[in-house]
């Protein structure tokens, strides 16, 4: 395990000897603890690999230690209240952190078992791989078509023809294509939100990439609408690994495979879904998913 | 507090309306035609004159008295008093200038003894000497041997004046037409000949500059440039396409220390290209014969476009008007030195009979002068005329200086907001930015004519001066000295990138520190190199001493105001980048964009109708300027505009006429500031509607531009 850095490290006492404090307790007083990881999760393949990884915004850590898999092709929900350092473990995987000066890091992460973090790896082209739907819808002050595009025409691809294949296949996979196919050169702004965000989704899927990282997609969004993307994230996830991050407990038993509990910046609990929302090993999951805590 | 506040936004209002409607009356005013008085003073002096304004002035209290008393005796008018018993006076324009006669002249009411409207009277606008006014008495039409058709009589001379005067004018711009269209030109080619001539003639003399590479050695140093260029880059990029790995700093710097070796060698390939010996003595004799030949037919198509005129002057000389000036019994002349010589009737622009007109001659005659004014060069120190080059110097002016200042304003803003660290030296900048705007104005006009006219204008023409040119050897080794240094600076900000997910340290700052310094010491040392090339000598050498660029001229009235209202551009600009949301930028880099590309894509496009804010307030501020045009370009008198069809069309070295300076020069600096008044309202109402204009076509950019963004910030 790392070293702390709190004030309090000299009488810390051992792991081992904190059996009496409840997890929650522990990891609210800065000590150590062992994550809860189901042994479903042993046997899967995973494309993206956590291991031991430290996050800190200038002195303040926002993850501690936190390894763990990513299974392929599976839906994977990260949930905890909030603070608990989900969005910047997610921002960690596609390093949208680099653009923080303070950020510092320690630990790696293994996207198909590539080094993440190596000096030599080129971050446009990893975030290339991966695409991202953020909290608030973010469609680019421009038509809807070269807003789903956008992702093709950075990376220098002209050709008409393939750009609006491109574009048709991304709005059908994002739902919207009915609805938009009119309209494809009037602004993107002029769409209602939930529309903005399946714009936002398109443009994610637009390139085929490895992993789909969802940052509370439904939060800013009316429940009509965040039924549609739940729909929408359940038809994609057999195309994508999908990591997404979520406040809503409903929304993590309806749409992914597995659900990992971090709380303060980490990982308590992570198994499939169905056991973290039916069995879960520790009372303290069982807590927090029923609403009694956080 | 809210009525006092309501109560100077009402006074702003009021004054800033009553400004215009001020401007606007006055010069819509200016044109129109008023009836002429035939003035019988007490004196039994007569003269006819257009009444322009009246006023009252103080008198003496016994003047008065007697004024008074003179009106209760019915000896003169009571008009003479006005109702507070002060005296009123009249001022009439009288023209009439060349005859010795004072333009304008106060009357007073008391004096005047009587003032008729005659029907014959006539406003006579010629080319030169101003208006004339009087009675047309006869038109003259020699024959061709020398006996004269005179038509007599006020009315019948008038009539014979109407049919004659449109091809008189048509030939006077027949005339004009010759000399700018075919004499110009002419003139242009024979200094071109000239230049050519003087240009072999400097370059034989010129012993300091090498002959160039022996034939192998420079196609060596070709080839060598050119693999510079190409192998390495295929070479890496061949490695490249196997890892999807990020370039290696070392990479990265042997791939830039090529493309910049290979640069420096194409710049020796090209400096010291193999170069024919020097022109021989025979040569430069036939090139002179060539010359000579040239000009020799040039010579002959000139004189053929002088007979051309001179046969439309003789076809001009036949006829000649006789308009009589009441009072001084004097005719209008041809010239001020043969008194007795009739007017030609080419020399008058307009006349009108001004006491018989109807309104919808009125009407016309107003509407033409007009048309003049905004499309005719103007005459007699700008007092008559139009002002056509003025509103067109403005405009040109105007658009250069947007031209410039946009891409120069927004590339700083985006550097200051973008790419520089936040911190005390950003913040210093902002605030050093921030107070160049309240630099008065002269201060730029002193810092253009100073630097641009005469240091990078006299560079253009000249090149370095001789005395700071250093020999090929030296000069040679500053260069391989300047790109060692580029290559140093760019191998400290190599090593100065910070490691993913791990903060600045001092290492790194401190690099990054010393990148900046020596990228600084690397355009020092550039700037150095081109202060003393051995190899460039000015572009305009044969012209010289005349100076080309090295004057005051468009390009630096453009360059200065540029400099003047970069402040606005970057503050606007810089608001307009920080307005656009964070996770639009978020949503750029997370699709895998890189920076340059987020900016381009995403920024720019985002902070599009704020910029064009910037360029409408620059492009108002820069409009109204005079005082450092005064200094760097405007003139008084430049009727040939800088747009032309000869290469190359757009003239940026020519001197340019330009509303604000002209509003000043025609109400304070004109020998007839009376006679020019109307045309200063005139003048003032065009320059507002000029920038009126052109703010309207940016307006309505940006309005275009923020419907297809979507966007309704700013």
């Amino acid at each position: 395990m790392t070293t702390m850095t709190l004030p309090d490290e000299h009488d810390k006492p051992k792991p081992a000897e904190a059996h009496q404090l409840s997890i929650i307790e522990s990891i609210q007083q800065g000590l150590d603890i062992t994550p809860e990881v189901h042994p479903t999760l042993a046997e899967s393949d995973h494309i993206l690999q956590i291991d031991r990884f430290n996050l800190w915004y200038g002195h303040n850590q926002a993850i501690h230690d936190i390894s763990m898999g990513f299974p392929r092709g599976k839906v994977t929900a990260l949930i905890g209240p909030s603070g608990c350092g989900k969005s910047t473990l997610l921002r960690s995987v596609n390093r949208l952190n680099d653009l923080i000066d303070s950020v510092r890091i320690e630990g790696h992460m293994l996207l198909n078992s590539e080094s993440l973090y190596d000096p030599s790896v080129d971050v446009i082209d990893l975030r290339k791989r991966m695409g991202m739907v953020f909290q608030r819808p973010n469609p680019f002050p421009m038509s809807i078509f070269e807003n789903v595009i956008y992702p093709l025409r950075i990376d220098g691809e002209r050709k008409k023809s393939i750009l609006s294949d491109a574009c048709q296949r991304a709005l059908e996979g994002a739902a919207i294509w009915d609805e938009v196919k009119d309209r494809l050169h009037d602004s993107a702004l002029g769409l209602s939100g939930g529309q903005q965000q399946r714009i936002c989704i398109a443009r994610a899927i637009v390139a085929e990439p490895d992993v789909l990282l969802l940052d509370e997609p439904c939060s800013a969004l009316d429940p009509l609408a965040t039924i549609r993307i739940e729909e929408l994230i359940h038809e994609i996830s057999d195309r994508y690994t999908v990591l997404i991050v979520t406040h809503n407990m409903q929304q993590a038993s309806r749409v992914s495979d597995y659900t990992a509990f971090l709380y303060l910046g980490r990982l308590v609990e992570y198994g499939r879904t169905d056991d973290i929302f039916q069995r879960p090993h520790l009372s303290e999951t069982e807590d927090y998913i029923s609403g009694r805590f956080g | 507090m809210v009525w006092l506040m309501g109560g100077a936004l009402i006074l702003n209002v009021v004054m800033i309306v009553a400004l215009v409607a001020l401007i606007g009356v006055r010069g819509l005013d200016a044109f129109w035609p008023r009836p002429l008085d035939l003035v019988t003073l007490e004196t039994g002096e007569q003269f006819l004159g257009m009444p322009v304004r009246e006023e009252t002035y103080d008198a003496p209290i016994d003047r008065r008295r007697e004024l008074e008393a003179q009106i209760a005796a019915g000896e003169i008018s009571k008009d003479a008093l006005d109702d507070d018993g002060r005296p009123v006076r009249r001022l009439y324009r009288t023209g009439n200038r060349d005859l010795g006669q004072e333009p304008f002249r106060w009357v007073t009411l008391a004096q005047l003894q009587a003032a008729e409207r005659p029907k014959d009277a006539v406003f006579v606008e010629r080319m030169e000497w101003g208006v004339f006014l009087g009675v047309p008495e006869a038109l003259v039409v020699e024959n061709q041997d020398a006996d004269a058709d005179i038509t007599e009589g006020a009315d019948a001379a008038w009539a014979a004046i109407e049919t004659h005067l449109p091809d008189a004018i048509d030939r006077r711009e027949r005339i004009r037409k010759l000399q700018r269209s075919k004499i110009g030109p002419i003139n242009g080619e024979m200094s071109h000949l000239r230049e050519r001539l003087t240009q072999a003639q400097i370059e034989m003399a010129r012993t300091t500059v090498s002959r160039g590479l022996s034939k192998p050695l420079w196609f060596g140093v070709i080839v060598l440039a050119v693999v510079l260029m190409i192998l390495p880059p295929a070479l890496w990029r061949h490695r490249q396409a196997e890892s999807r790995a990020a370039e290696s700093p070392l990479r990265t710097l042997i791939l830039r220390g090529c493309t910049l070796l290979a640069i420096g060698l194409a710049l020796v390939a090209w400096l010291e290209r193999p170069r024919p010996a020097p022109l021989t003595t025979q040569a430069l004799e036939t090139l002179k014969a060539e010359i000579d030949q040239e000009q020799a037919d040039l010579d002959l198509s000139y004189q053929e476009f002088t007979a051309d005129i001179a046969d439309i002057r003789d076809l001009d000389n036949q006829f000649r008007v006789v308009i009589r000036a009441p009072g001084l019994d004097r005719i209008a002349p041809e010239r001020q030195t043969t008194p007795d010589t009739p007017l030609r009737l080419s020399q008058i622009v307009r006349i009108f009979k001004p006491n018989t007109l109807s309104t919808r001659q009125k009407i016309g005659i107003y509407l033409d002068r007009w048309r003049e004014f905004l499309t005719d060069d103007p005459r007699e120190a700008n007092t008559e005329g139009g002002i056509f080059p003025v509103i067109f110097g403005t405009v040109l002016l105007t658009i250069l200086l947007s031209i410039i200042v946009v891409p120069l304003g927004v590339l700083a803003a985006l550097y200051l907001r973008e790419y520089a660290k936040q911190g005390f030296v950003t913040s210093v900048l902002r605030i050093a930015v921030n107070n160049l705007a309240g630099v008065p104005s002269i201060v730029y006009g002193v810092f253009g004519l100073g630097f641009f006219c005469y240091t990078l204008g006299g560079y253009i023409d000249a090149g370095p001066s001789q005395a700071t040119q250093l020999p090929l050897f030296r000069w040679w080794f500053l260069v391989a000295a300047g790109m060692a240094v580029v290559i140093i600076a760019t191998a400290f900000g190599l090593l100065g990138v910070r490691k993913p997910g791990q903060p600045d340290n001092t290492r790194t700052k401190a690099l990054r520190n010393l990148a900046a310094f020596t990228w600084i010491t690397a355009f020092a040392l550039l700037a150095g190199l081109l202060v003393t090339t051995p190899y460039f000598h000015g572009f305009f050498e044969a012209r010289l001493p005349d100076p080309t660029f090295g004057k005051r001229g468009l390009l630096w009235a453009s360059l200065t105001l540029a400099l003047l209202t970069l402040p606005v551009v970057i503050v606007s600009t810089e608001e307009a980048i920080a307005a656009v949301q964070p996770s639009l930028r978020e949503g750029s880099y997370g699709c895998g964009a890189s920076k340059w590309q987020t900016i381009r894509r995403v920024v720019l496009p985002g902070a599009a109708p704020g910029i064009l804010t910037g360029m409408i307030l620059a492009m108002a501020r820069g409009a109204g300027e005079v005082a450092p045009l005064m200094l760097v370009g405007a003139l008084k008198w430049a009727p040939e505009l800088p747009i032309s069809t000869s290469a190359p069309f757009l003239h940026l070295d020519r001197s340019f006429m330009h509303m604000g300076f002209h509003i000043y020069d025609l109400g304070f600096q004109s020998p007839d500031s009376e006679a020019a008044r109307p045309l200063v309202w005139a003048s003032t109402l065009l320059l507002l509607a000029v920038i009126l204009l052109l703010n309207l076509v940016a307006i309505t950019l940006r309005a275009h531009v923020r419907k297809k963004m979507g966007t309704s910030h700013f």
